[in-house]
């Protein structure tokens, strides 16, 4: 039986966040936890990702379900004692073999994600292969599987929209300010009101090096949120004053009617002359006249346009992902037919052995009789002796290449070891070749 | 036969060149746009080799008519591109813009072959330098004209709120804007060279009978049209969408300029 890739844990789909909170590993502990899971023999190899929205180890083993079972009651037997205690196990899941290869592709290409194609789960699952690597718990079916989800990934990202536009009004705002200002350094952005929605676009716009001022009816809550978003509050009187400074307004009053006139904006937008001003009214009701809208110059959103834009870049990244399964089960199939070859290598080296051997002996046993042969003419012997292994070996060998994964296949390699005198035994058992390099396997058994 | 080779060669290579920009504009695959570079490249070494074969082969001076004009008119916009947009990869779909210039210019100049001697009375140290000077302004025109394009694109589809595909493909507004206003700062000091080295050398060769063609009379259009848009942008804080349009304005002229010079050669008025 061949190693599989077994993947347990819990993530954004299944548990809250206060226990994947709980259940997160530091960066520190990663080493020690990896040293218990592959040293304490739960699985053969190691990984662990540990981020806000999933904690799951990936490992591998000749028996998943065993191996899943043991890796379950592990992270189980981690909230013992919490007021978690007793409730972990229904948040956890299980995946194995090509559902666990799958889970993985999926993962590192922002599939599984709380926002579908956001850019730092990568860089996360990365860091969490190089922490195993360094903790010397990956072997070759791990890494492979690793090495092949990082190209998925990158093959996901260029090949679908899995990654375009923005999903939050915040963030739609503030890509659109880049896309009309480009830099946003320096850039003056004037927060008028301070409803929330108005104060995330604007924490989101200081958060490109945009200098922030508030200007609010109440001094004090200007000077709250100016402080809390690395602004600064400006008096309500210099309202008209601050508009024709600043590049982008965001306005969030509660106003009932339209607080910033088309004739005051008319001036601004003069007194601009030609600057671009993006106007960002997310009060309802709305706070701009829509006449505003088509100056020249000035570019104006409510904040229906940013939900709606959110809504199409959700919607894209959501048809993004449908050709972006595709890849992965290319992908999955792909690292299958790899992960099988493995378990038909063995068989094919000792047939192709036992062949040679008893090749080897009766060329050894035959020699001597046909008197002094030239080397040269031992060298054709061999050869010929050689062509003939070959031969013989070539119908079977494609044969059971062929039946690789299908479900002839075990059947096939059965046959083969039987037919061929190369069942493994006890004693061969023990030394199959592991997947596993040395330094792992010496690490295993000093554990 | 060798000289229609290289021809084919380089229009053929635009042509792509010109395609994939295209494809990458309008459907966003980075596959194709990883590719019009090198075939822009290849384009350019084709183009530079059609021109060494066309001063070997003919033995009248280099850009005396407005054919092989065209033909280094188009190199240069080629290589002007390649510069300005050397390291800023976001810049670099400009290409979609800027290609179809060049290939239809490209094109042009192998319409036909006017006699193109350049009579004695007009050949002067000054007129290399006036040659190479206009064709130096015209394609930072062509990149202006380029980026004004994009801009008023840009524009239309925020104002229009469409922020899909190819307003995501194409760069910021202020980006577009700055780099309009460089192009045209430099084109306008270099048409305005020109234009007074031109006039010098027809005063030179004909004393009395300097007079102003149809043709010269929209290259003087289009350098106060460059002028104009240059000085209002300065002085009055011209922007954006009214920059952008009388720099269309103004290549539409250096356009019109090219093809009087080509109908000329033609036979025509």
């Amino acid at each position: 039986m061949s190693d599989e890739i077994v993947v347990v844990g819990l993530s954004h789909h299944t548990a809250p966040l206060a226990l994947r909170e709980r259940r997160s590993v530091e960066p520190e502990r990663l080493a020690a936890q990896l040293e218990q899971l592959v040293g304490g023999g739960l699985v053969a190899e190691g990984v662990i990702v540990s981020t806000c929205n999933r904690v799951e180890v990936y490992g591998t083993a000749p028996d998943p379900k065993g191996a899943a079972d043991k890796v379950r009651a592990f992270l189980e037997h981690q909230c013992e004692g919490t007021e978690f205690a007793g409730k972990v196990g229904p948040t956890v899941y299980a995946r194995r073999g090509e559902a666990a290869v799958r889970h993985t592709f999926r993962v590192a290409a922002s599939l599984d994600s709380l926002v579908v194609g956001e850019p730092q789960i990568l860089g996360q699952v990365k860091e969490a292969y190089e922490a195993a690597t360094s903790a010397g718990t990956v072997g070759t079916l791990l890494g492979r599987a690793f090495t092949r989800a990082f190209a998925v990934a990158k093959r996901v990202r260029s090949e679908t929209e899995i990654a375009a536009g923005t999903v939050s009004v915040s963030s739609v705002a503030s890509a659109l300010a880049r896309k009309i200002f480009g830099d946003l350094r320096g850039r003056r952005v004037l927060l008028h009101g301070a409803g929330e929605m108005g104060e995330a676009a604007a924490k989101a716009l200081a958060g490109d090096d945009a200098a922030l001022t508030v200007v609010n009816r109440s001094q004090e809550k200007a000077e709250r949120v100016a402080s809390e978003c690395g602004g600064r509050a400006a008096d309500y009187v210099q309202l008209a004053e601050e508009l024709h400074r600043a590049d982008v307004v965001i306005t969030s009053t509660s106003a009932p009617g339209y607080v910033l006139s088309a004739d005051l904006m008319r001036r601004v937008a003069k007194a601009r002359r030609g600057l671009p001003l993006f106007l960002i009214d997310i009060a309802v009701p709305r706070d701009v006249d829509p006449r505003v809208g088509h100056f020249e110059n000035v570019f104006l959103y409510d904040v229906d346009d940013l939900q709606q834009v959110a809504q199409e870049n959700l919607a894209q990244r959501k048809r993004a992902a449908e050709s972006a399964e595709h890849i992965i089960e290319t992908e999955v199939a792909e690292f299958e037919a790899w992960r099988r070859s493995l378990s038909l290598t063995p068989t094919i080296v000792a047939m192709r052995q036992r062949y040679q051997e008893i090749v080897k002996a009766e060329l050894e046993r035959t020699l001597p009789r046909l008197g002094d042969l030239s080397s040269k003419d031992k060298k054709t012997l061999d050869k010929m002796a050689g062509a003939i292994v070959n031969k013989l070996l070539h119908a079977p060998m494609t044969e059971l290449k062929a039946s690789n994964g299908t479900s002839e296949g075990p059947i096939m390699v059965a046959a083969a070891q039987r037919l061929f005198g190369t069942v493994p035994g006890p004693q061969d058992e023990s030394e199959r070749p592991s997947l596993v390099p040395d330094g792992l396997v010496a690490k295993k058994t000093k554990a | 036969m060798l000289i229609l080779t290289h021809f084919a060669m380089t229009a053929l290579f635009y042509g792509v060149a010109c395609g994939l920009f295209f494809v990458t504009l309008s459907r966003g695959h980075e596959g194709p746009g990883r590719h019009a570079f090198p075939a822009l490249l290849a384009g350019v070494m084709s183009h530079v080799v059609y021109v060494g074969v066309d001063l070997i082969g003919d033995d009248t001076p280099p850009m005396s008519d407005i054919h092989s004009t065209l033909t280094v008119l188009s190199l240069g916009i080629v290589l002007a591109f390649l510069f300005a947009t050397w390291r800023k990869p976001a810049m670099a779909i400009l290409g979609a813009f800027v290609t179809p210039v060049v290939l239809v210019f490209f094109l042009a100049s192998g319409l036909g072959r006017s006699v193109g001697h350049v009579p004695a009375g007009v050949r002067s140290a000054l007129l290399p330098i006036h040659i190479v000077v206009n064709i130096a302004g015209f394609a930072a025109f062509a990149l202006s004209f380029a980026a004004a394009l994009a801009y008023v694109l840009q524009e239309r589809l925020l104002k229009q709120k469409r922020l899909g595909g190819i307003f995501q493909r194409l760069p910021p507004l202020h980006v577009l804007d700055t780099f309009g206003l460089r192009a045209t700062s430099i084109g306008v000091p270099l048409l305005t060279f020109s234009i007074i080295s031109g006039v010098l050398i027809a005063v030179r060769s004909q004393p009395g009978l300097a007079s102003l063609g149809a043709t010269q009379f929209l290259a003087v259009v289009a350098w106060l049209v460059f002028a104009g848009v240059l000085l209002l942008r300065i002085a009055v804080g011209w922007r954006g969408r009214r920059a952008a349009l009388g720099t269309i304005l103004g290549f539409v002229c250096v356009i019109l300029v090219l093809v009087g010079y080509v109908a000329r050669a033609g036979g025509g008025a």
